[in-house]
C-alpha cells in the first residue's frame, strides 16, 4: 500500500520532505566532521590550523548531529505525526516555514562561528548569546505551531507520541533559557551567569537533559507512532506507553547531578542522581520492551521490512544504553569510568545505535510516502543497516576498551602509593583503539553517504513511468 | 551489627539541611512514581487506556467511533 493511503489534501507535507531532506544532508555532515576529528585526535599533525583544529571541529560535530540532524528529524516527524494524529493541517504553515528557515539560519550560523573559536564553552550550548537568543525564538514558534495544531484538533484523545514530542519541545525551552542566561561582553563573547559549582550543576541539568529530552523523549514520539505504523500492527501495551512517558517526565530532570560525582557538588545531590538514574530503568526498559514486543509474533516482518530493521535494532540499542547509563551514575563505576573514554563509547551507543538508527527508520519510512514512490535501491537501504551497524559496534567497542583501560591505568600504584603510570603513557596506550574508533566512524559516515545517495534517487526517480511501473 | 544493618546505618543527628532536602525529593519521587504505577495497571483502567493501542492504525476508523460515541467535535 506504500504510496496509496489517502492523505488528508490540507496536510502541509511541503514542510516534513523539507525537514527530512536537510536530515539526511546534516548527518552526512556531521558523520563527516566527526570522523575528521576521530582521525585528528589518532593523528594529531591532522590539525592543520586553528580553524579546523580539534578544539574548534568538536563542538561543530557535536551541534551537526545532535540539533542540525536531530533537530531536522524531529522537526520532520513531530509536524507529521502531529498532522496525522490530530486529523488536522498544522495550524499555520507560514510559522512552520518561519521555523524552517530559521532552524537552517542557526545551522549555518554554527557553521560559522565555531571554527571562529567564538564559543561560550558550555558543552553542547556552545552558541554565543546573540544565537541562543534565536534559538529559543525558533524553538518557540515550533513549539506554538504543535501546541495549536493539538488545541485543533478533529479527535478527542492526544496519541501518545504527541505527548512526548510536547514534553521534549516544554523541558529543552526552559533548559535552553536557564542554562544560556549570561552577560554579553561583545557580540561573539559572553559569560555564564552563574560561577563556580553552581554553573557545572546548571550545565549538567542542561547536558544530561539534551540527551534525556531532545534524543531520547523526542525520538520515543518517533518510535510510538512508526513502529505500529510500519509493523501495521497495534502498540504492545498502550498503558505501558504513558508509564513511560510520565516516569520519563518525572525522572529525567535529577540525573544532571551523576556527571558531577567527587566534584565540589554536594555528595547529596550526586546520590539523587545516582538514584533517579537507576529507578529510570524501569520506565525505561519498558519502553524498550513496549516497542520489541509490538512485533511478538510477526518478527517475520523483520526479514524484509527494511525500515523496521532500523528500528527494531534502534530499541536494543535504547535498552543497552538506558541500562549503561544509570550503572555508570553509580559512584563506585563512576570513579572508574568518569572523564575516560567509556563515557564516549556510552554516549554513541545512545546516538549512533538509537538516535541514528530510529530517525534513518523513520525518514525511510517517510521517503516512500510523501514522495508516492518505492525506494530507489532496496538493495542500498540493506547494505546502509549493516555498514552502520558494523560501524557503530566498532566504535563502542573501541572506546570501551580504551576506557576501561584508560581509567585503570590513571588509578594503578605501586607498592608505595605512587602513580604506575604517567598520563602520557595512557594517552600512548590508547592510540590503537582510537584508530579503531576512526575506522567505525568512517564505516558510520559511509553509510550515512549511501543513505544519501538513495534519496536523492528515490525523490528524482519519484513519478517517473519507470517508478510507477516499479510500484505496479 | 551485621554488615546490611551497618549499611543502612544513619546517623539522623549529623543529617544538614540539604540532607533532608535530597532525602525529602527522592521518598517524594518514590510516592509519585508509585502512584503512577497503581493508576496505570489498576484492572479497572485498562479498557481507558488500551482502546488506543491501535491509533496510528486506524486513524479513520478512530475518529468515527469518538464522533459516534459524541467524544469529538
Amino acid at each position: 500500500m506504500v504510496g496509496n493511503a489517502p492523505e488528508h489534501p490540507n496536510y502541509n507535507m511541503a514542510i516534513v520532505k523539507a525537514f527530512a531532506v536537510c536530515a539526511v544532508v546534516y548527518f552526512v555532515v556531521g558523520a563527516l566532521v566527526g570522523d575528521l576529528i576521530a582521525w585528528q585526535l589518532s593523528f594529531p599533525s591532522l590539525n592543520v590550523n586553528e580553524y579546523l583544529s580539534f578544539g574548534r571541529l568538536r563542538p561543530l560535530h557535536t551541534n551537526a548531529v545532535i540539533f542540525a540532524f536531530g533537530g531536522c528529524t524531529l522537526m520532520a516527524t513531530a509536524f507529521y505525526v502531529v498532522q496525522r494524529t490530530c486529523a488536522v493541517p498544522l495550524w499555520s504553515n507560514k510559522m512552520a516555514w518561519f521555523t524552517f528557515i530559521g532552524w537552517n539560519l542557526i545551522i549555518v550560523s554554527a557553521v560559522i562561528s565555531f571554527p571562529m573559536g567564538w564559543t561560550s564553552g558550555k558543552e553542547y550550548a556552545e552558541l554565543e548569546w546573540p544565537i541562543d537568543i534565536a534559538i529559543a525564538v525558533v524553538w518557540l514558534s515550533y513549539m506554538f505551531n504543535f501546541i495549536m495544531t493539538i488545541a485543533n484538533r478533529k479527535v478527542s484523545h492526544i496519541y501518545v507520541a504527541n505527548w512526548f514530542f510536547l514534553g521534549m519541545m516544554i523541558m529543552i525551552t526552559y533548559l535552553h533559557v536557564v542554562n544560556s542566561l549570561a552577560i554579553p561582553v561583545t557580540m561573539t563573547k559572553s559569560y555564564s551567569l552563574f560561577s563556580g559549582v553552581h554553573d557545572a550543576m546548571i550545565q549538567w541539568w542542561w547536558g544530561h537533559n539534551a540527551v534525556g529530552f531532545f534524543l531520547t523523549a523526542g525520538f520515543l514520539g518517533i518510535m510510538y507512532y512508526f513502529i505500529p505504523k510500519q509493523a501495521d500492527l497495534p502498540i504492545f501495551s498502550y498503558r505501558l506507553s504513558v508509564l513511560h512517558f510520565w516516569a520519563l517526565m518525572f525522572g529525567y530532570v535529577w540525573l544532571g547531578a551523576h556527571h558531577l560525582q567527587y566534584t565540589a557538588l554536594p555528595d547529596w545531590a550526586g546520590s539523587l542522581g545516582a538514584a533517579v538514574s537507576i529507578a529510570m530503568i524501569i520506565p525505561s526498559w519498558g519502553g524498550a520492551v513496549n516497542g520489541l514486543m509490538t512485533l511478538s509474533g510477526a518478527w517475520h516482518k523483520l526479514r524484509d521490512d527494511y525500515v523496521l530493521r532500523f528500528l527494531v535494532v534502534s530499541l536494543a540499542f535504547y535498552a543497552m544504553s538506558t541500562f549503561e547509563g544509570p550503572v555508570m551514575s553509580l559512584k563506585t563505576v563512576n570513579a572508574l569510568s568518569h572523564y575516560t573514554d567509556w563515557t564516549i563509547g556510552h554516549v554513541h551507543s545512545g546516538a549512533l545505535g538509537w538516535v541514528v538508527m530510529v530517525s534513518v527508520g523513520a525518514i525511510y519510512h517517510l521517503l516512500t510516502r510523501l514522495w508516492k514512490t518505492e525506494i530507489y535501491s532496496v538493495g542500498l537501504v540493506n547494505t546502509h543497516f549493516w555498514i552502520h551497524t558494523i560501524g557503530t559496534v566498532i566504535y563502542i567497542c573501541a572506546m570501551w576498551v580504551s576506557g576501561i583501560m584508560q581509567g585503570l591505568m590513571w588509578r594503578a600504584t605501586d607498592d608505595y602509593g605512587n602513580l604506575a603510570y604517567t598520563f602520557a603513557e595512557s594517552v600512548v596506550a590508547m592510540h590503537p583503539y582510537y584508530v579503531l574508533r576512526s575506522v567505525g566512524g568512517l564505516l558510520v559516515l559511509i553509510g550515512a553517504g549511501i543513505m544519501l545517495y538513495n534519496v536523492v534517487m528515490t525523490i528524482r526517480t519519484a513519478g517517473q513511468p519507470n517508478a510507477a511501473a516499479a510500484r505496479a | 551489627m551485621n554488615s546490611l544493618s551497618e549499611f543502612f546505618n544513619t546517623d539522623w543527628e549529623a543529617m544538614t539541611r540539604a540532607d533532608w532536602t535530597g532525602l525529602i525529593i527522592v521518598l517524594a519521587l518514590s510516592a509519585l512514581m508509585i502512584g503512577l504505577y497503581v493508576w496505570i495497571f489498576r484492572p479497572a483502567n485498562r479498557d481507558k487506556f488500551e482502546q488506543y493501542r491501535d491509533f496510528v492504525n486506524d486513524e479513520d476508523k478512530d475518529m468515527n467511533r469518538e464522533v459516534g460515541h459524541g467524544q469529538t467535535r
